[in-house]
């Protein structure tokens, strides 16, 4: 028994070795050798590298730009895309940190990842990004690195770790033939309109990103903007904001989708349900994509987008590079496509998203063809949207508010 | 097999080798995934500059309303959906065996869905018991009902209705084809031998069917349990985000952008694992009462 015993363990632990020591393979790309200044070794460089581009998947109009107008320009430089599509940008991580954890240095499965906010902050508390290239990129020029929102990311510094591709303004949507512009006019006048009429309106469960950035709406219109909350995280600051904003959230929750006993799970269940005719209005990151709902009939004729009297959260969107990325080079080909004008100017045309990159230093021919695309009765111009944009706050303040909410109101 | 019968090798190491490369795949991958998850739970984190061992994780589920909100639910959900299945799953099997004419075609049919996998099944159940699902549009349009809101809530509901229909349909099958196995020949042939002497219908049942039937039942019910105690999707997709399921409670903490969560979610899925484990023994103990001797 013993020995049978003995001679099975060791059977396992060879097959152990065996199975682990073949893992250490290493990378496609010698990260070393790279140099991004010179970029003609980094084009060089991902010449027949397939690149593994993670990001959010639930958006079929931007698969389709991304397989379609991105694979084709990318083929042009011999790179290939495989576009990984993830329901949550956190599952990316999640992925490169498990390599991390199981000690690889080099090889990683993802080549770069569509981030920003809490999930660049997790990776850079866990030191998984590979900085300092991001002006080193050739279109990079069109980047307006002064804008604060560039340079730090929900108040977490960039430091050269990301690559700016778009921008989200945020916006209410709403059925015109329900809610009237006034209605649409503000927070208190939308709650107003839900108390009049219960369960027309909700917003996802935090921490669904949008959620989260429907209720930190919600709070700057409390508190009067963001500005008492500028700068890191301040327990002294949010304690007694925070009160005010959940007395308000528990104080319109009746009144909600299910009466607010519960939240839907995630921004699609949100959309699902304005599609399905159960609710009247939600809150978007994505204002421009609505336009092509509404033409396919998912939506209806009435759809309309408001900016709120509190104005509306924006950011910026990002390209970031795993340290054991194993495609560094093809990384940085598709981190430097997506900053062309050409490229922002074809994602604004195919689906309303608006530019990363500061229009005002590309050439006047894009600046024209920017100005000359007519957005759908249904969606915002780009200039409304901007007219009134806030800022986030700090991740340390929104991963609070997460936390929080949940106590404060999903579980009461 | 004569070439493995008449070789040289000692019988132990025979064993060994023949056994090994389910034991790799088993130490590797289940041994390994769970040491890492218990190691995590006592805050073992090397991706992190300052992590330290400690049993927080331990102490902040055990106050986590999630969490304790979550263990009714759970065993509410697992239970009903197991006895659901286990005697809708073998009155089934009882009525297949009773055919005379057709059983190859309605087992064929009793059985389709068994190839179907969770994740469509949840969806289909969406699609079916939501409130502006086919069910909902179908008594809106015949006038049961004035608004998709005026439907019940059989998803996203708080006693989690649509998770133990998704269970419930998909695991009657599962219990009713282990049933029909068991009711071989052979238990026809002892059903016979009572009825030469004397024994009535419900004392056949009651005293020769149902004894045989109940060792595998219990296993595929033991099987069942684990199952819905254990998975996510379904939960995820027709239950809510409080109170919810162990198992989306452990992902919801695995996914929290805090990294210093992540101790709690490893944790939840320990807590999981040693349910599971729990429930194992319990069968072992049961089955070997329920068959007189030891497996």
């Amino acid at each position: 028994m013993t020995r049978a015993r003995r001679r099975l363990l060791a059977t396992l632990a060879a097959g152990v070795l065996a199975l682990t020591g073949c893992s250490s393979s290493a990378g496609d790309t010698p990260a070393s050798s790279l140099d991004p200044p010179n970029w003609k070794s980094v084009l060089t460089a991902a010449k027949g590298q397939t690149v593994n581009w993670y990001m959010y998947g639930g958006d079929d109009t931007l698969n389709t730009f991304v397989n379609g107008y991105v694979a084709d320009r990318l083929k042009k430089v011999g790179v290939s895309l495989n576009q990984v599509k993830v329901t949550d940008t956190g599952d990316a991580v999640n992925a490169v940190l498990g390599q991390k954890q199981a000690g690889k240095t080099a090889g990683g499965a993802v080549d770069a990842i569509w981030i920003n906010g809490e999930n660049f902050a997790t990776g850079a508390q866990a030191k998984l990004w590979y900085c300092g290239w991001v002006k080193d990129l050739p279109n990079a020029r069109y980047v307006d690195f002064t804008d604060p929102a560039v340079s730090s990311d929900f108040g977490v510094p960039v430091n050269g770790c990301e690559s700016v591709w778009q921008q989200a303004d945020s916006a209410l949507v709403y059925n015109s033939g329900a809610l009237s512009a006034a209605d649409a006019g503000s927070v208190s006048s939308l709650f107003a309109w839900a108390k009049r009429h219960p369960g027309r309106f909700t917003y996802p469960a935090l921490p669904d990103f949008t959620g989260s950035m429907a209720v930190r709406t919600i709070l700057y219109d409390t508190i009067g903007g963001p500005r008492s909350l500028s700068g890191p995280f301040d327990e002294a600051k949010y304690a007694p904001a925070a009160a005010k904003l959940f007395a308000r959230l528990t104080a319109i929750a009746p009144s909600l989708w299910r009466g607010g006993s519960t939240y839907p799970q995630s921004e699609d269940a949100v959309e699902k349900l304005y599609a399905d005719g159960v609710i009247d209005a939600y809150y978007t990151y994505g204002p421009g994509a609505v336009a092509d709902k509404v033409a396919k009939g998912q939506y209806p004729k009435t759809t309309r987008e408001a900016v709120l009297s509190v104005g509306n959260i924006g950011n910026i969107s990002s390209i970031a590079i795993p340290a054991d990325a194993a495609h560094r080079a093809a990384a940085l080909v598709l981190a430097n496509l997506l900053q062309d004008p050409a490229t922002q100017l074809a994602l604004y045309q195919a689906e309303g998203i608006y530019p990363g990159i500061d229009l005002t230093r590309t050439s006047p021919p894009i600046r024209h063809a920017f100005a000359a695309i007519a957005p759908s009765p249904s969606v915002l111009p780009l200039a409304a949207l901007l007219r009134n944009a806030q800022p986030e706050l700090a991740s340390g303040y929104v991963t609070r508010i997460d936390k929080d909410w949940k106590s404060a109101v999903l579980q009461k | 097999m004569p070439s493995f019968r008449s070789s040289r090798l000692p019988r132990g190491l025979r064993i060994t080798l023949l056994l090994s490369p389910a034991a790799v795949v088993i130490g590797v991958f289940f041994l390994g995934g769970v040491s890492q998850a218990v190691a995590q739970s006592f805050g073992y984190q090397p991706f992190l500059p300052d992590y330290h061992w400690s049993t927080d994780a331990y102490r902040a589920i055990w106050l986590d309303p999630a969490v304790r909100a979550s263990l009714l639910i759970t065993l509410r959900v697992s239970l009903a959906s197991t006895v659901i299945a286990a005697v809708s799953g073998v009155a089934a099997a009882l009525a297949i065996r009773g055919l005379r004419r057709g059983r190859g075609w309605v087992t064929g049919l009793f059985q389709v869905n068994l190839a179907v996998p969770h994740l469509v099944g949840a969806l289909c159940m969406l699609l079916l018991l939501g409130q502006s699902g086919v069910i909902a549009r179908l008594t809106l349009t015949a006038g049961l009902s004035t608004s998709p809101a005026a439907f019940p809530q059989l998803t996203g509901d708080r006693f989690g209705w649509g998770i133990i229909a998704e269970y419930a349909w998909k695991e009657t099958p599962f219990v009713g084809i282990i049933a029909l196995a068991a009711l071989s020949r052979g238990v026809a042939d002892l059903e016979n031998a009572a009825r030469v002497l004397g024994a009535t219908q419900w004392q056949r049942r009651r005293h020769v069917t149902l004894p045989l039937l109940a060792p595998p039942v219990a296993a595929a019910s033991v099987l069942v349990f684990a199952f819905a105690a254990g998975t996510y999707e379904v939960p995820y997709l027709l239950g809510r985000s409080y109170p919810a399921t162990l198992s989306v409670v452990a992902l919801q903490d695995y996914r929290d952008t805090d990294l210093s969560v992540r101790p709690q979610a490893m944790a939840v899925a320990v807590v999981i694992t040693l349910l599971t484990t729990v429930l194992v023994i319990a069968y072992l103990a049961l089955a070997k009462r329920l068959s007189g001797r030891p497996l």
